[in-house]
């Protein structure tokens, strides 16, 4: 249900009045001196992208050679690394 | 038939606006042609607006001087991709009222964290909640009563808040506040009339009181 009572007598008033003394509260507020100086010091930081360790045109083959190698090793084709079971079990000798 | 002729009086207020509107065009051209002076002009030219709208939202004026630093940096770093849809200062209304707000959701996230990190013993520091005792002086009537409003306006939800404070503080047009929030000037009416209604009903014990 919707409050119907009526504002009591001045409230309009009074609401004006807070409303214009906060608005003179925030009208004081400045921020502190040299404040460009402090937005200037920030650019360098903020515009100048972070040295990267490799060159660019040095990366893409370093990432295809891991992700041929990343494929190599999942995919269970392993005899060829020589790790087998059966390459480990020494060869029966015949005169036994 | 006649014919009326408007006197200068009142002329529509779109022709004042001119000259702002084209010094404005003016500023964004260089701008985006990185010249330092105009980025210059640009910061002491809105440093007091963006700062003050900051900290009515915030209330730290350490807090709204870092924000308001990082609003001319993104401005800085993106303006060569603004293509002028909407007025400078618009841009930078909604550049500041986002990041305000971004701020104040991370820093809320942060104490509820450090709150149940708190409860469940993975820190023993011991949290210091601001003081909620007034200074002395600010006991008077006066200044309770701004406390109050500030703090009622701190839990209005957020589109309310930034209309109320963008009409109240900064003293936009409907149109202007319409530009900032991308909404309509109906919408904006309906934020400011919820605003209002939400923060007389509260504060209407604090004038019985007094």
């Amino acid at each position: 249900m919707p409050d119907t009572t009526p504002p009591p007598p001045g409230a309009d008033e009074q609401w004006e009045q807070l409303l214009h003394q906060w608005r003179g509260q925030c009208a004081a507020a400045q921020p502190q001196p040299h404040f460009y100086g402090r937005v200037r010091a920030r650019l360098p930081r903020a515009t100048t992208p972070p040295r990267p360790l490799l060159p660019q045109w040095l990366r893409w083959p370093a990432y295809a050679a891991l992700l041929a190698t990343l494929v190599l090793v999942l995919s269970g084709d392993s005899a060829a690394l020589g790790s087998g079971p059966y390459d480990a079990r020494p060869a029966a000798s015949p005169g036994r | 038939m006649y014919s009326l002729s408007l006197p200068a009086a009142i002329e529509p207020p779109t022709s004042r606006l001119a000259p702002a509107v084209a010094a404005d065009a003016e500023l964004l051209a260089r701008l985006q042609q990185g010249d330092e002076v105009a980025f210059r002009h640009l910061v002491e030219q809105y440093q007091n607006r963006i700062y003050r709208i900051v900290l009515a939202l915030l209330h730290s004026p350490e807090e709204a001087e870092d924000v308001a630093q990082e609003v001319f940096v993104e401005v800085y770093q993106t303006v060569a991709r603004f293509r002028g849809e909407a007025a400078l200062s618009t841009w930078l209304y909604r550049l500041a009222t986002s990041r305000a707000l971004k701020h104040r959701r991370r820093a809320r996230a942060r104490k509820r964290l450090a709150y149940f990190t708190s409860l469940l013993g993975f820190n023993n520091e011991v949290l210091h909640e601001a003081p909620d005792y007034a200074h002395p002086q600010a006991q008077l009537e006066g200044q309770q009563q701004l406390q109050a409003l500030q703090a009622h306006i701190a839990r209005l939800p957020e589109p309310q808040q930034v209309a109320f404070t963008l009409r109240h503080e900064q003293q936009l047009s409907y149109a202007e506040i319409a530009a900032v929030l991308q909404t309509s000037v109906p919408a904006v009416e309906s934020l400011l009339f919820r605003a209002r209604q939400t923060l007389r009903k509260y504060l209407q014990s604090a004038f019985r009181h007094a």
